[in-house]
């Protein structure tokens, strides 16, 4: 019974997790960058839903209608202003000026919002529905799964059938053929990178009705990120968000069996074990390049 | 040779600052600090310059230093020196490890492997009770052949001889065998493994050795503050600290990091003890009691990370090859 509590919390959790591993998967994909403030993206997604929910009394679920908008021309603004002028650079630029902006983000948010944790209470935050069999299952959680579910639908659907969701791939497969085919490669990136944000923070503010709001919280979904990533495979979306689903049901099965104290630990082994023993992860086509 | 001798000409200039300044605790404090960012940064050069592998989690082997000369020094009263020589064993083998998992694998590999090694590293030494945990290690006094070491002066010259054998390693690595295979892997891996070279071979000895120098600094600095604990010595901060050095100085070159550990090191300490907020008000720039004024002392100090951001994106967008890279160009 409790391997199945924490597998059931653990999926619903990873689903979040899921939605951000896509974002920067995404991103990967298209432009071949690793976006270093992704974590910090969805830590404004946090605040953007605990403002949202505290000073205009709008709930954090619907408050997506207006975090998701916002982050993407947020994202799509950053690409323009500072990742499209490293995209031809060595990858550890690149990685550096990620690493600089997240800083940046994640500073000045100590300097506007102080490191005080914040915690948003709605009026169902801990309640859960009760089944039959002695299960318990979140309400907070099983609405962020569902709402990730929806968005991975229509993003998938959109990769798939629209003609920008196609350039978006043929871009991913090969930039310079893409190119050849008239497609705007550089608008493209602006647009992944427009996506990954507006995950990255819808993700963030799925998981702040359930999770301590901090300036700095964006560290560890970073990391989380990366190992979703590269056990999907980089690039893959399909594998970043079933990886989405496998980190988090290792994190619920370590804090039940082993600790929560090591929970961390644990996905980050994971993450070594992965580059090990498959680089290429789970979906990933060429391996270790 | 003329590289070997400016080195020493300057060390020794570097020697006797401290009989010039006579008492000063607060501005040898200051030295020592720039000192151990210069080597630190010299060291990740080893790799991250030379080879052209980014190491994003030195501090990895910086806190391998720090703690196990820490622990053999509470727990079995081990001479510090002995202390060091085990850190640098262990850092060896941290580096062994993360080496023998990613050198086999290209690009963004190494850098996500680095920071996930110092990750599962700090984690761990949170968790464990033999570390001190959050608490971390405090040590009352701490004697080297009898001698105290409550005097910062050994701390001073224990990291200038550390930067000086830094700089020397670097210097010879430019010239060996070694360093022009290192210096091929940069360039092009593709092209130096149809050579012949050995890529993992190469980049692992690098690591190992920017990795042992690294744990030396680690070494020293927990000696010399007698304290230490995760955010202190194991934090993803300083790995990029000691990487901003590097790049703004200039990534690959022998003063580089040097140049980046004088600008930033001072630079740092003037955001943290509020110098430049408190000259703001001085200088009338800024009245004490408007609210500007209010927030400029109660914030610009917790904004040095702040500021290393913006001049990281700075450098990176404008002058990728560090200062002395801006040099060359002009010139």
């Amino acid at each position: 019974m409790l391997f199945i509590q924490s597998l059931i919390s653990g999926i619903l959790t990873g689903g979040v997790y899921a939605l951000a591993g896509i974002g920067m998967s995404l991103v990967f994909g298209v432009m071949n960058i690793s976006n270093f403030a992704h974590g910090d993206l969805m830590m404004l997604g946090m605040y953007l839903a605990y403002y949202a929910f505290t000073l205009l009394h709008i709930d954090p679920y619907l408050s997506l209608v207006m975090i998701i908008p916002v982050s993407f021309l947020f994202g799509f603004l950053l690409e323009k202003v500072f990742i499209s002028r490293v995209i031809d650079h060595p990858h550890q630029n690149q990685i550096l000026l990620t690493i600089g902006l997240g800083l940046i983000m994640s500073n000045t948010a100590l300097l506007a919002f102080t490191s005080d944790p914040k915690i948003l209470t709605t009026s169902y935050s801990s309640s859960a529905i009760n089944t039959a069999g002695g299960l318990s299952i979140s309400i907070p959680l099983l609405l962020s799964f569902l709402i990730t579910i929806l968005i991975t639908t229509i993003l998938y659907l959109f990769l798939l059938k629209s003609s920008t969701g196609m350039a978006l791939r043929a871009t991913s497969q090969n930039r310079e053929a893409a190119q050849l085919m008239g497609i705007n490669v550089a608008k493209m990136s602006a647009i992944a990178f427009g996506i990954g944000t507006a995950l990255a923070a819808t993700a963030g503010a799925l998981i702040a009705p359930t999770y301590y709001i901090h300036p700095l919280a964006g560290h560890s979904f970073l990391l989380k990120s990366f190992t979703i990533c590269v056990l999907g495979g980089l690039g893959s979306v399909v594998g970043a968000g079933v990886g989405g689903l496998i980190i988090g049901v290792v994190e619920s099965m370590a804090s039940t069996y082993i600790s929560t104290d090591w929970k961390d630990v644990i996905v980050f082994v994971l993450f070594l074990a992965v580059l090990l023993l498959r680089p290429q992860g789970l979906f990933g086509k060429n391996g270790g390049q | 040779m003329k590289q070997l001798i400016i080195v020493a000409l300057l060390a020794a200039l570097a020697a006797a600052i401290p009989s010039l300044l006579g008492e000063n605790p607060y501005i040898i404090g200051l030295l020592i600090s720039v000192l151990m960012m210069a080597a630190l940064s010299s060291a990740w050069n080893i790799i991250g310059g030379f080879a052209g592998q980014y190491s994003f989690g030195h501090a990895a082997y910086f806190g391998a230093g720090a703690y196990t000369t820490m622990i053999l020094i509470s727990s079995w009263n081990v001479n510090p020196l002995a202390g060091m020589v085990a850190g640098i064993a262990i850092a060896a083998v941290i580096a062994l490890i993360t080496g023998s998992i990613v050198f086999g694998l290209r690009g963004h590999y190494f850098a996500l492997a680095s920071i996930a090694v110092a990750e599962i590293i700090r984690l761990s030494v949170l968790n464990f009770e033999f570390t001190g945990g959050a608490q971390g290690i405090l040590l009352a006094n701490v004697t080297l052949w009898g001698l105290d070491l409550n005097s910062k002066d050994p701390f001073y010259y224990g990291m200038l001889l550390l930067l000086v054998v830094t700089l020397a390693v670097t210097i010879w690595l430019r010239k060996s065998k070694t360093g022009y295979y290192l210096q091929a892997i940069r360039e092009d891996q593709d092209a130096a493994s149809s050579l012949g070279i050995n890529l993992a071979r190469y980049k692992n000895r690098s690591l190992l050795l920017s990795a042992a120098l690294t744990s030396v600094a680690g070494s020293l600095y927990s000696v010399y503050i007698r304290f230490i604990d995760t955010s202190a010595v194991l934090d993803l901060r300083l790995s990029i600290e000691i990487i901003l050095t590097a790049i703004i100085g200039g990534v690959g070159t022998l003063w580089g990091p040097v140049l980046g550990a004088i600008l930033l090191v001072p630079l740092a300490e003037m955001l943290r003890s509020n110098v430049i907020g408190d000259s703001l008000v001085k200088l009338g720039i800024v009245s004490e009691t408007s609210a500007l004024g209010v927030f400029l002392s109660e914030n610009l100090a917790h904004a040095h990370v702040l500021v290393y951001g913006i001049i990281t994106v700075l450098c990176i967008l404008y002058m990728p090859k560090g200062i002395l890279g801006l040099f060359r160009r002009i010139k």
